[in-house]
Order: structure tokens, then sequence, then C-alpha cells
């Protein structure tokens, strides 16, 4: 076969398998299109999630009708100009590809109304393209702006169709793909419609934390912790901002994470590593937490033209965001009450259902505010919503414990506030603020400790929250002082079997163990020999020979392995090898030493437990990421008894 | 059964005996106290299957010789709580009662057979020991028996014999007591045993008058002790204790005598400023003197001087447990002891003559 020149369809058939992969992609093209035009509200319809129509309207500044033709072509763009443009990028596209690939793979069609410059708006022209055939343009009608709909995507390049998922699953993607992109655009309006039903309406300026909270879901507002962090220029002037979610929010997947980069949502290892970093302790290593990060960098910081869909971009200074976000989050989860609030179903909402006022209602209406068909349903549901629950009991309370504990950390979402009371806080560390009062402290099946705090009731679990103790406290001891456990050693060398794959294992840690202050030698083929072990282990009655045999165990399958930090090498991570494996250890240790279940406490040793949590950092969860505590508040137990 | 008891004889014969009794127990007849009145005595009986106690009382009138099988804990509080000089109790099928001058209990026990035969002491003793002697061995020993240990019997005290020589060694695997006295040997054999230490608590108690003597059998699986008047016999530990002469060191080169009150007053006062995690003190030994010190995290610091009456050897630092000191120097009976030790992380060895000898093992300090 001769080699000849490609027909353009067929170069932009092949180019738009790299840029629209599915209707997600050609959404996503499109929205960035209407925001670079300078849109103030956007209109996305979709029909069968996809397949068949996707709009997008905007009142942007439109295309010129004779400009239309050029707007489908390849390599045809208005965002840029000259290769030194890309060194420094401000629109989201750039390539001149989007448009040319979706009209190659659909049926297009562009009504545009441009705005002159003095503010008039010009007259509305028509494009229409059929898989690459270009009709027009010719006049037509429309209010300012830009619409363009991409019908039957797909529909002539029937391999791509086939893979296209179920309508719900593409509509999934687009619904994730408008919320990262409505995320870092607060100020448009946007609207998201699906067969006809809406399923965003997100109205135009919100704030940007009015606009996270909206996407992220409002019933999650309280448990998301505002963060915020600006270097000095001469570290590298970046800003990171963002709301962290709870340790209880913790998701199965990294999908609730949002990090955007100058205004744009991408994903980078490096900077996931950092959050996961920085919760490190406060959730079990499979979960991932909810949040937002929003970093502002000088854009000849970051390169974002690495990848055709710019989901990932290039930092010429990764370690040292790292170390940014890191801190950020770090700073506000150490300074925060982290308490989850205990799940409770409401007997009341329960027996106003089945109470014989003969209603159809789905049990979580609260939930579903768009779902209120009904005038009954809508009574009920406020009836349900409690208007009236901001009682003035509760408000009498909070402002009161406000004037008398300063310090204390309000859970509430009133930023500035928060923002104050930290403040306040962080003056007044020379003498300690008020924490809180346990007035009394109930010890239940010898498991459970309840007591009050301000807010409400307190459960914790007694051997979560004293592993959580000790560890802090020997953590401390060991990385921040860099002091050796003190250790009492044997009359007789406890014997630890131990295979030479063990024996090895051991060797490696044995600087590790030396400031945990076991002393251990092989003593010959299979065996090693304790001599020393820490005293602390003695008086909490560890044995030696299983706590070694575990640990050796745990040394054989990797536990202590150096962690891998992906693309964020040196600088501040420097430590953390050692740190993990050390974290690990210790975690064994304080694990194994402290209180189990089943323990009977004295009223002392209880009293000593409490004032212990709120005194150490992270007292929220346990080691290994479990909560230690979990908070019933008084609005809740007023909800359940229904004093509203 | 029918016997008229001294109150006061029933009182402290009843408290001796039902510390072997057990309260929680899938076998009922095992919280029980066998009363058996023969030839004018009564003889209190209990076991928890290991250990077991007879103790007669002479102090009663037995009018009609038999048995009876009374829950412990409630015979031991209506004896206790009666007012009256006597009691009578009288026993009918598995009922007993107990009278007083103005009150009458009945209580609901078990057939005297179902309760496990308890050893009784043989004709062919060992060797006798005058109680005195055998109390000094036990204190000197059993406070540094281990709770529990899975790889050595340590969990009692080992009773070794050889002819007129006894020792008695204890170790928890941090510290290790031997104290050694004389005994009157009856038979040749030269035996040791493993004697738990709930056995030994008892025999303290059991065995209170210093002018008695002790007759001692030992056999395969038991130890028997026994007077006139009370048995008590144990099982023993099975396994073996460690090999506890080697772990005595016998190279210690600096060598300090320390009056016994001022050591204890200074240690325990350095002790203060430990805690679970810190538990160690350090001892400065030079020809100067002795420096203890101690620093608990996040609470503070403590440092005692003592003047040496004398000290051999180089200087030394070496940290310990104050509570192993303590628990050894306790027990002591002379004015002075003497420390031997080697370096901070070899054992000190503490003495007192010939009759006792304590081994520490040291705390790794940071």
């Amino acid at each position: 076969m001769p080699i000849r020149q490609l027909p353009t369809l067929v170069i932009n058939q092949i180019a738009a398998g790299e840029v629209i992969e599915r209707p997600a992609s050609v959404v996503k093209e499109l929205v960035e299109n209407a925001l670079d035009a300078g849109a103030t509200d956007i209109d996305i319809a979709i029909e069968e999630g996809g397949a068949k129509l996707i709009r997008v309207s905007d009142d942007g500044i439109g295309i010129p009708e004779d400009e239309l033709a050029l707007a489908v072509a390849p390599h045809a763009t208005s965002k840029i100009t000259s290769a030194d443009e890309l060194e420094a990028i401000g629109t989201l596209g750039f390539r001149g590809e989007a448009l040319a690939s979706i009209a190659s793979v659909s049926r297009l069609r562009i009504t545009s109304r441009p705005t002159r410059e003095d503010g008039t708006a010009e007259h509305a022209g028509v494009l229409e393209v059929d898989g690459g055939e270009v009709r027009g343009p010719s006049p037509g009608a429309s209010r300012p702006g830009t619409v363009i709909e991409v019908r039957d995507l797909f529909f002539n390049t029937p391999a791509r169709r086939k893979f296209m998922r179920s309508a719900g699953s593409e509509f999934g993607h687009i619904n994730d793909c408008v919320q990262k992109i409505a995320m870092v655009n607060p100020d448009c309006g946007v609207t998201l419609t699906h067969n006809g039903r809406k399923v965003q309406d997100l109205p135009r300026n919100q704030t940007r934390r009015d606009r996270c909270v909206a996407l992220m879901g409002k019933d999650i507002a309280d448990a998301l912790l505002e963060f915020e962090r600006t270097d000095d220029p001469s570290r590298g002037s970046a800003r990171v901002w963002g709301l962290a979610g709870m340790p209880s929010l913790g998701r199965a997947t990294t999908k609730f994470q949002h990090v955007c980069v100058n205004g744009r949502p991408v994903k980078d290892r490096n900077l996931q590593h950092a959050i996961k970093e920085a919760y490190r302790g406060l959730m079990p290593p499979d979960r991932f937490p909810q949040l937002v990060a929003f970093i502002d960098l000088d854009p000849a910081q970051v390169d974002v033209n690495v990848h055709p869909q710019k989901s990932e971009v290039r930092f010429r200074n990764p370690s040292y965001l790292h170390g940014l976000v890191l801190t950020a989050l770090r700073q506000r989860l150490l300074g925060a009450d982290l308490t989850p609030a205990a799940h409770v179903r409401s007997p009341m909402s329960n027996a106003r259902n089945e109470g014989g006022t003969a209603l159809a209602a789905p049990p979580n209406i609260e939930h579903r505010t768009s779902d209120i068909h009904t005038a009954s349903d809508f009574v009920d549901y406020f009836r349900r919503m409690d208007p009236t629950q901001k009682g003035f009991v509760y408000q009498e309370v909070k402002k009161q414990l406000k004037e008398e504990a300063p310090g204390a950390v309000s859970a509430e979402d009133d930023a500035f506030e928060q923002e104050l009371l930290n403040r306040q806080a962080a003056a007044s560390t020379s003498h300690p603020p008020p924490t809180t009062t346990h007035q009394s402290i109930l010890q239940v099946h010898d498991s459970y400790v309840v007591t009050q705090d301000e807010h409400g009731l307190v459960i914790i679990d007694q051997h979560a929250l004293h592993e959580r103790v000790m560890f802090e406290k020997l953590r401390a001891r060991i990385l921040d002082d860099r002091e050796t456990l003190e250790s009492q050693r044997l009359l007789v060398p406890e014997v630890v079997r131990a295979d030479a794959a063990r024996q090895a294992a051991m060797e490696d840690l044995q600087p590790l163990l030396a400031r945990l202050g076991i002393e251990a030698s092989p003593i010959g083929p299979g065996e090693v020999a304790v001599h020393a072990f820490p005293s602390l282990l003695f008086s909490r009655n560890v044995k030696v020979g299983p706590f070694m045999e575990e640990l050796l165990d745990k040394a054989d399958g990797g536990a202590f392995d150096k962690i891998e930090l992906g693309d964020a090498p040196g600088g501040t991570d420097a430590q953390l090898p050692e740190e993990a494996a050390l974290h690990e250890v210790l975690d064994m240790m304080s694990c194994k030493a402290a209180i189990k279940a089943g323990d009977k406490m004295s009223e002392q040793e209880l009293a000593s437990l409490l004032e212990q949590r709120d005194a150490i950092e992270r007292s929220s969860n346990c080691p290994h990421g479990r909560p230690t505590t979990l908070r019933l508040t008084l609005k809740d137990l007023e909800r359940q008894f229904g004093r509203s | 059964m029918k016997v008229i008891c001294d109150r006061g004889a029933l009182v402290e014969s009843l408290t001796l005996v039902s510390g072997v009794v057990v309260s929680r127990t899938p076998k009922p007849v095992l919280t029980c106290v066998k009363l058996s009145a023969k030839d004018d005595a009564l003889t209190l009986t209990a076991t928890d299957t290991e250990v077991s106690i007879h103790l007669s009382t002479p102090r009663v009138e037995v009018s009609e010789a038999g048995e009876a099988l009374i829950p412990a804990d409630k015979l031991q509080q209506i004896v206790r709580e009666s007012t009256d000089p006597t009691l009578t109790i009288a026993t009918k099928d598995d009922q007993t009662q107990i009278v007083g001058q103005d009150s009458r209990f009945k209580l609901l026990g078990y057939p005297a057979g179902d309760f496990p035969d308890a050893p009784t002491f043989p004709d062919d003793a060992d060797f006798e020991v005058s109680a005195a002697d055998l109390h000094r061995l036990i204190a000197m020993t059993i406070f540094a028996t281990a709770r529990e240990n899975s790889r050595y019997a340590i969990n009692g005290v080992l009773l070794e014999r050889h002819n007129k020589d006894l020792t008695v060694v204890a170790t928890d695997g941090h510290r290790l007591a031997q104290a050694k006295g004389k005994c009157k040997s009856l038979q040749d054999a030269d035996r040791s045993a493993i004697i738990p230490t709930k056995a030994l608590n008892l025999l303290l108690r059991l065995f209170d008058d210093a002018e008695q003597t002790v007759k001692v059998k030992v056999n395969d699986s038991q130890v028997l002790f026994a007077t006139d008047t009370a048995v008590l016999a144990s099982n023993l530990v099975e396994g073996n204790f460690p090999p506890y002469k080697d772990v005595i060191p016998k190279d210690g080169d600096k060598k300090a005598t320390i009056p016994t009150d001022i050591f204890i007053s200074a240690v325990r006062r350095a002790g203060l400023l430990t805690n679970e995690e810190s538990k160690g003190v350090r001892m400065s030994f030079s020809d100067g003197g002795l420096v203890i010190t101690s620093r608990a995290p996040e609470m503070g610091e403590a440092e005692i001087k003592v003047a040496l009456p004398e000290y051999t050897g180089d200087a030394i630092d070496v940290g310990f447990n104050p509570a192993y000191l303590l628990d050894a120097l306790k027990v002591v009976d002379e004015n002075q002891v003497h420390l031997d030790m080697k370096a901070g992380n070899k054992p000190g060895v503490l003495r007192t003559g010939p009759n006792f000898l304590y081994v520490v093992m040291p705390v790794n300090l940071q």
C-alpha cells in the first residue's frame, strides 16, 4: 500500500481518540471553552448520558459569524498566538484541537451571537458540522453567547460507540467533570440537567467555600475544616486553601479528593501522598479523606502542557509543594477536635411516619430536598426539619461556652469566628485554655468510657484512646527528644524462634530496636535471644516471646520496609521512611501495652486517661486510624427526645 | 456429728483454712470446708485440689463423732459475727445447725463423702526444720517469684536440700533471691521441689509459731509440711527451674558496703521520681561515695548522696530498678549490705553474710 496523506477527517478522528474519550470529555472541553469565553452562567443539558445530546449554553463573548468555520478547524484557537505563551498559560484550553475533534465524531451545531466591544450584540450565526462535513455559516437567532449542541456522539466511529457505558454511568462521569470545573469557578453559575431533570443548580458569584460545600454535600459542612497557608515569597510564594474533611468522613477511594492548581483540577500523586501523610494515624490505611485543596502559584512554576486532557501537571519543585500541603493540613488537623458524631436513627421521624398521618413519604426525605412533590410532603418535611431546632437552650449554652472557654475549638461553620477563636487560642498558649471539663465519668462494660463535654455526650473506646496516648508519648520521647527507651536486662535471656529470614530482618532493625530498648542477638540457627526489653512493656505485662515473634514476623513481612515516596524525593521528606518504620513498631508497642477492653479502671485512672486525651495530639483516632471517641451532641439528644 | 466449740479457736482456724478455699469454681464442694469430729478434736480441711490444709483444734467438746461439709464463707461469717463464747455445731444428713445462746442457723451443705481426699502426712518425713527458719527462708525469697512465665517454672520457689543444708531460690527473670539455712535430716535422699507461691503464703500464716518444728516430705508430685496440729500439702510446680547457679556472678570487682537503713531511705527517695516508662535509678559508685539520681520525663529529677563505709574498685555507673532493690533490702536482717558489681550492663549482687544473696539485673539507662 502506497504512503499517502490522510484526509483531514481521519486526522481529526485520530486526534479525537486522544481528546474525546467519552461524553464527559466533550462536556469538559465545551465548558472550558465557555469559561475561557468569559461566561458567567453555563447551562449544560445532557440526554441519555450524552450519547444523544450534549448542549452547553453560555453567555460569553461569542464567536463572530465569519470565524465560525475556523473554530472547527484543527489547530485553530483564539487563546494563544505564539509558543512563548505556552510558558505561562492563563486560559484553560490552548491546543486548538477540541472543537475540531468533537466535530469529527458527532453532529455538531454551533449557534453564537457575539458581543461587540461596545457591549451591543451582533446578529447570530449558525454552523453545522455533520461528521466533519461543514454546512454554513448561516444567519440564526439566539441570545448573546454561544450554544454548542453535540448530537449522536461517535455515530461515525462504531468502535468508540461500542465502548460507551450505560447512560447512567456516562452521566456519572459528566457530573464528576462538571463538579470539578464548577468547584474552581465559584463566580460562574452552572446548571446541569439530565433528560430534563435538574441535577446541579449552582448560583453565580458564590464564595469558594460555599461552592465547595454545595458540591461536597451540605450534610457534611460541619465536618469540613478550612485550612490555608501562604508561604512567604522567599520560599516560593505559593498559597494553598482548602476544606479538609474530618477523618470520620473517610472514603474508600481518592475520588472525593479535589486538588486544583491555578484553577485547574488535577491529579497528582505527589500531592495525594502529602494528603495521605497529613492524615497518617487518623484514618485506617485503606481510607481516604474527603478534601478540596486549591493551590495558587506562579504559572511559570507549573507545566500544564503534559497531558492531552490536562488532568496532570508537572511542577518545577514538587517536594516544596508536598511540604506546603502537608504542613497546612497537618497544622489544621492537629489543632482541631476530630471527634466524630455518633449516628443514631431518630425515633421521632419513624414515630411520625407510623403515627397515623398516612404519609407515604420516603424515609430519608430529609436529604432529598428536591424530591418534595405534594403539599403534605412539604409540611411533613418541615415538621421533621424542626425549624426551631436551634432552640434557645442550645444557643444560650453555646454562647456561654464561648465566653468562658475562648480556646475550645468550635465545630461551627462560621469561618471568621473559627479564625478568631484559633487566634485567641494561639495567643493564650502561655497558660493553656480551660479545656473540656469532665464532671462525671462512667466506665461501661469495662470497655467504654462515657462522659460529657461542652458539646454533649462523649463515648470513648478505652483501649483505642489509651493506645493513642501511649503512642504519642513514646513518639514524642523517641522522635522529638531523640531519647532511647529505658530497658530492663534479663537474668536469663529469653529465646525466641526465628528463621534465617527473620534473623536477617532483625539485623536490619537493630538501630531501631536499640532506640526502643530491645537488645536481641541471634544465638544459633533458628533462634534469637532477647537480653533486654523495655521497662515500660514489662510493667504493662507484655510478654517478651510473643511480642518479639510478632515483631519479627512483621519485619519479615515487610511491614517496616522503607516506604517509597513516589515522585517526591528528598527535601522535607528525608526522615519519613525511618519515621514510618518507627511509627509501625511504636504502634505495636502501644497496642500491646495499652489497657484492654474488659480491664476495669479505677476512677483516678479514668480521670487521668481523659486528662491525657485533652493533652495529646490526634486524640480522636487510635494509631491504626480507628476513632477513639464518639460524640452525641446536645442537639442530637434534643432531637431524639423530641425537645425542640 | 455434734461438737461444742470455743468460738475464738474456731474463728482462728477458719481464717487460716479458708485461705485455700476458692470462691469461684464449677465444683461447689470446693467452696466448702470439711469438719471432722473425732477423739476430742475438730479437724478442718479445705482444698482447691492444688493445695490442701488440715488443721485440728483441741478446744472443742465432741459429743458425737462425724463429718460435715459446709460452705466456708457462710460458716466463717456466722462464727465471726456471733458473740457467744461457745457455739454448738450439729449435723444431720447434709444439714448443719449452728446454735448459740440466742441464735440458730441452719446451713445446707453437701455429703461429706463428695469432698476430695486431702493427702495426709506420711510417717517417713525427709527432714525437720524450725518454723522460724522456714519462715525466714521463705520470706527472704518469695517476693522474687514471677507471677507467670511460660518458659521456666519460676512462678514458685525452689527448695533444695542437701544433707543438712537447705537452699531456697526464687526469680522472675529480672532478679534472683537465694537464702540458705539448716535442717535436721531424717532421710538421706537429696530432694528438690518447686513450691507454688500460694502454698508458701499459706504456710507463712499457718506456721507462725516460731517454737514449732515443721516436718517436711517431698515426693514426686507433692510437698507436705506438718506440725502436730496442721498439715499443708501442695502439688509441685512442674517444669525446670532455670540453672540459677550459672547466673550468679562471682567476678564483681567493684565492691561497696552500704548501711541498710540509709540505703533503703536513699533508694526509696530516688524512686519517687520514676514512673512506668522510666523505672531505673542511676547509681554512681566511687571512692567518694554513692550518688543516686533519677529522672522521670515530664516530672522531674532527684539526687541522693550516700556515704559509703567501704568501697573498692574503679568508679562505676549502673542503673537499677529501685523497687527490686527495696524488695530485697526490706527482708535483709543485718545492718549492712554488700553490693558487688562488674559493669553497667552486668548484674549486681547484693549479699549479707553467707545466708542471703540477691542478683539484680541492671536497667539500661538513657
